[in-house]
């Protein structure tokens, strides 16, 4: 008989095969024991969705009226019609909403999957070392699974375990499954939850592998921007999410000494990978003896915003596509100005050749001799050497080509005098940008709107495909701003990946007490409602204001390419570790992972709270406990979904830019219902009206001054002390009367002790609530009396109390009253 | 009347097309007769009002017919510049339709429920989501919007007058004048 890998036989025993497929062993090294939700099913922690549902109701706002799924479709649900199956609409909302989850959940998942299999191909099975500083070195896997990886190859079982919760959860969008929307939300939140898992095995694997920073708040700073791409050298623009075939690209040119020949940008979060490689504590040695450093000689081109402006401004000769969020007309794009695509990743193949197996000189031959306009190479290392060496050979025979990157003066003018004002492009475009003027401005040869509005413009190019006159508006733009293209260099720095279990120990209670008003986690895509420059701003806003804060993506690309007056970018204005008046880039989406693994980190070490196999637990301490709040001012992804998603079932809310009611949900909460804000004393389990804090889980703001004042709400939490409470109270305020020149209607919900009124407007603010409010103020002790319980007087509505343990879940519950 | 806002009922995002129901346009005066005969309407602006101050003027005189007016995002400030706070209410757009979607909600000024909505000033994608969670979750309340786009989630709107920004300015005028008889 035949024997498989991990089967032995018995002898004397005839026909009889004994199979083991894991060998389960006892971590000795676990030091707390297993909690009670390891490997959650897709309802296990239901409850504990149900809670957070049941505060933060869900409000969809429907895109679409009708069901168009199953063949007794299209069916109308609109208002309180159900569809053929028995669906209503609030079901079929969540249903969508669940779906969109499990698209960016499976896009991070996916990508862990492929580089799981790739680094083991490639490096063995490596130890998992995040350094001494790192201990609790992977939080998310720990939290949700209980398990603790030592090897590469030990997580193979977390992404086994999410692509078992995927296939359950996809199964139940299914017609005639799921049927009610709150059972549709908690599977969306299981996704989400998954979704965080998928993206720390995905960047854990990559770190250790490529040696990538562990967390290093002092991690490089790499060059960003268009203009840092030398066009005296080939350009090789790598673009997606997997570092796989890019950094074969890199290596290959460090191999063959390249580096004066050819320039290697990155777009989108293939960019930030591309700039951590090699950056971290030295092993392994393959990459430490041959790759040091080798992160700092890529280069940031764009966020995914700019690629379409990339390709107009004719700074590449080559494209290697990886996979998540690239346009899908790259290859359209690409091979109209004779740049070769090469597609690395079996998720984007683009229709073209498979040439995997066929010998790297014919392939480049036929590129650089635009044979084939692309190709697809599903080997990193083949796809790397055929990227660079494309890129150096096509050069030359795309001169022409590159010489007329940019409209002539004639065609500028040919086009802006051919418009008709007839609006199609204002029609369409996301930020609303008045094209329609800017383009019969330029007609008259004032080329300053189209300058004003370039870094607003997302580079949808929905303009072009409807302008009846065939205007390439987005070639326009970047005729006129040529100058803004060639200077555009600036700093970013390199993603520092998760944060230190020290850092943790220095803010812990800062965070927990409030006196660090909170981290905000800066996060998600390129779709801005009104330009680049807000994300900077937001972060700006919030570091001068002692926050933490953290971002990764786009966002910190793009924050990264405006300065101070002094020159320096954000990066160089404020350090880089996670602390109070901090910036940190922790890395791509993936690395988002370790701004959830910070909150938990923040109730494990700080906290002592076990989170082996203890979701709810820690996901309820950071909700009552951790003043958090995640920021993706240009979500636009279903990854943004998910990561969205994921942050609110951990219970970090989060606030969303205008377009994001394209996501059709929000978790909010109704401060006019007293008891849905009920929460637990753990000392007792007495049961406790609080403030509403945080008032929403999931919300979506108008404007970015909007967006700002919600994101200091948001941190407000119900263990905040008063000297906490009065400095977010203090910022509230602030930002408020900063941007909206008035106290935001609601402060008096978030005071409980005259200590807590900011000192700039405590007198004025005693005197409101005495004579707006009713409270009963003490004038010579300035005190706030607070009414007996039970009282209708008017008044905070608790008292402050130190000793306040607050809680959602009835186990925390110590003695029980 | 001056403006005819029954014409150019295309969605100002061209796909925003969501399924058999779809909002109708209206002449200023049928808008302004029901907005005048509504039990308890609420104005509701937006930030856009501040790439068109004008409008900030025009808000006002409605909320000086007795209509209160909910400025969502930071448009507050609009209202504060020019000194009219009396009846604006400043809350975010999204909880406040949150809020409008419960038939058990008692309103900005704790007297109730509205019964008809009025939108202006408003990022497009955002107020036609807006429209569509009322249109889909609470249909007691009544949708109209005289904001210068075609809102195809509302129940009554004007045609799109995005690029004719006198003729817009008349019709809200128009409806004002209605709501001052």
């Amino acid at each position: 008989m035949d024997k498989m890998e991990g089967s032995f036989a018995v002898e004397d025993m005839q026909n009889v095969q004994i199979n083991i497929g894991d060998v389960v062993k006892e971590a000795e090294e676990w030091d707390q024991p297993m909690g009670p939700y390891p490997c959650p099913s897709i309802s296990t922690l239901r409850n504990w969705d149900f809670k957070l549902l049941n505060r933060y109701r869900v409000f969809y706002s429907p895109i679409c009226d009708r069901c168009t799924l199953c063949t007794y479709g299209p069916c109308d649900l609109t208002g309180d019609k159900h569809g053929a199956c028995g669906l209503n609409q609030a079901a079929q909302q969540g249903r969508i909403v669940l779906l969109a989850v499990l698209m960016g959940c499976t896009a991070h998942c996916g990508h862990g999957r492929h580089l799981y299999h790739w680094c083991l191909d490639k490096f063995g099975d490596i130890p998992f070392n995040m350094g001494d500083e790192i201990l609790v070195d992977a939080p998310l896997t720990r939290t949700i699974t209980g398990m603790k990886p030592k090897t590469l190859k030990e997580f193979g079982p977390v992404l086994s375990y999410i692509e078992e919760e995927v296939a359950q959860l996809l199964a139940s969008t299914h017609v005639g499954q799921e049927g009610h929307y709150m059972d549709f939300e908690s599977k969306a939140l299981h996704a989400g939850m998954l979704d965080s898992l998928g993206k720390e095995v995905s960047d854990m694997i990559q770190i250790i592998s490529y040696d990538m920073p562990r967390g290093d708040e002092d991690a490089p700073l790499v060059e960003c921007g268009m203009g840092t791409l030398d066009k005296s050298k080939a350009i090789l623009i790598t673009y997606g999410h997997n570092i796989a075939g890019s950094a074969e690209a890199m290596f290959y040119t460090e191999d063959n000494d390249l580096w004066n020949q050819v320039d290697i940008g990155g777009v989108c979060c293939t960019a930030i990978d591309n700039t951590r490689i090699g950056e971290g504590l030295g092993y392994p040695a393959e990459i430490n003896d041959k790759y040091r450093m080798i992160g700092t000689k890529g280069k940031v081109a764009g966020a995914m915003g700019w690629w379409r402006k990339l390709v107009r401004a004719g700074v590449m000769d080559c494209v290697m596509v990886d996979e998540q969020c690239v346009c899908t007309d790259a290859l359209e794009e690409c091979s109209a100005r004779k740049v070769p695509v090469i597609a690395t990743n079996e998720k984007i193949m683009l229709g073209l050749p498979d040439r995997t197996n066929d010998p790297i000189d014919e392939i480049v031959d036929d590129l650089v001799n635009f044979k084939m306009p692309g190709v697809a190479i599903i080997d990193p290392i083949k796809a790397g050497e055929v990227g660079v060496r494309t890129a150096i050979g096509v050069k030359p025979n795309r001169a022409d080509e590159a010489a007329h990157t940019f409209l002539s003066d004639e065609e500028f003018q040919k086009y802006a005098e051919s418009c008709t004002y007839c609006h199609s492009c204002q029609f369409v475009c996301p930020p609303h940008i008045k094209i329609g003027d800017v383009v019969q401005e330029a007609a008259k040869g004032n080329l300053e709107p189209f300058s004003s509005t370039y870094e607003i413009c997302v580079g949808c190019r929905r303009c072009e495909y409807v302008c009846p006159q065939k205007i390439p508006i987005l070639s326009m733009f970047a005729y006129a701003n040529q100058e803004f293209i060639k200077n555009h260099k600036f700093k970013m720095r390199a993603g520092r990946g998760p944060v230190k279990d020290t850092e943790i120990r220095r803010v812990g209670a800062p965070l927990v007490l409030g006196t660090i008003p909170g981290i905000i986690a800066i996060i998600g895509c390129a779709n801005y409602p009104n330009g680049t420059k807000e994300c900077y701003d937001i972060a700006r806003e919030f570091v001068d204001r002692g926050y933490i804060v953290t971002t990764t993506g786009c966002m910190a690309m793009d924050m990264s390419i405006y300065t101070d007056e002094e020159g320096k970018t954000i990066w160089e204005q404020f350090p880089g570790g996670f602390d109070g008046r901090n910036i940190c880039n922790i890395g791509s989406c993936v690395s988002n992972a370790h701004i959830h693994g910070a909150a938990i980190k923040v109730a494990t070490i700080f906290a002592g709270r076990n989170e082996r196999g203890n979701y709810d637990d820690i996901a309820d301490y950071i909700l009552c406990k951790v003043g958090a709040c995640g920021v993706a001012w240009g979500a636009m992804s279903q990854k943004a979904a998910s990561i969205a998603t994921g942050f609110n079932r951990l219970g970090i809310p989060a606030v969303c830019q205008p377009h994001s009611v394209m996501y059709r949900r929000a978790f909010l909460g109704r401060v006019d219902k007293k008891e849905d804000w009920e929460i637990i004393d753990a000392r007792d389990g007495s049961r406790i009206y609080c403030e509403p804090a945080p008032e929403h889980l999931l919300y979506v703001a108008e404007s970015v001054e909007e967006c700002m004042l919600m994101m200091s709400k948001l941190c407000f939490r119900p263990s905040d002390n008063s000297q906490g409470r009065m400095i977010k109270l203090t910022h509230y305020c602030d930002i408020c009367m900063k941007y909206f020149g008035c106290m935001p209607p609601d402060w008096p919900l978030y005071v409980r002790h005259a200590s807590e009124l900011p000192l700039k407007w405590k007198e004025g603010m005693m005197k409101e609530l005495e004579e707006k409010y009713g409270w009963e103020i003490d004038w010579k002790r300035k005190a706030i009396i607070v009414p007996e319980p039970g009282s209708d007087k008017p008044g905070p509505i608790r008292k402050t109390d130190v000793s306040f343990d607050p809680t959602n879940i009835e186990r925390k519950i110590r003695v029980k009253k | 009347m001056a403006v005819d806002t029954t014409k150019n009922a295309v969605p100002f995002e061209m796909a925003q097309i969501p399924g058999p129901e779809m909002a109708k346009t209206y002449n200023t005066k049928v808008i302004g007769a029901i907005i005048k005969k509504a039990k308890r309407p609420l104005l509701v602006v937006g930030a856009e009002f501040f790439e068109d101050p004008e409008m900030f003027d025009k808000a006002i005189e409605i909320g000086k017919t007795g209509i209160p007016i909910a400025a969502t995002a930071h448009s507050i400030k609009g209202f504060i510049e020019r000194g009219y706070t009396d009846n604006v209410h400043m809350i975010g757009l999204q909880p406040l339709t949150s809020y409008l979607r419960f038939k058990d909600w008692n309103g900005l000024d704790g007297n109730g429920q509205y019964d008809v909505v009025i939108f202006a000033g408003i990022f497009y994608k955002f107020s036609s989501a807006m429209f569509s969670a009322l249109k889909n979750f609470n249909r007691d309340i009544k949708r109209i919007s005289i904001d210068r786009y075609y809102h195809v989630n509302a129940n009554m709107t004007f045609g799109n007058l995005a690029f004719d920004q006198d003729g817009y300015h008349e019709a809200v005028d128009e409806v004002i004048a209605i709501l001052k008889k």
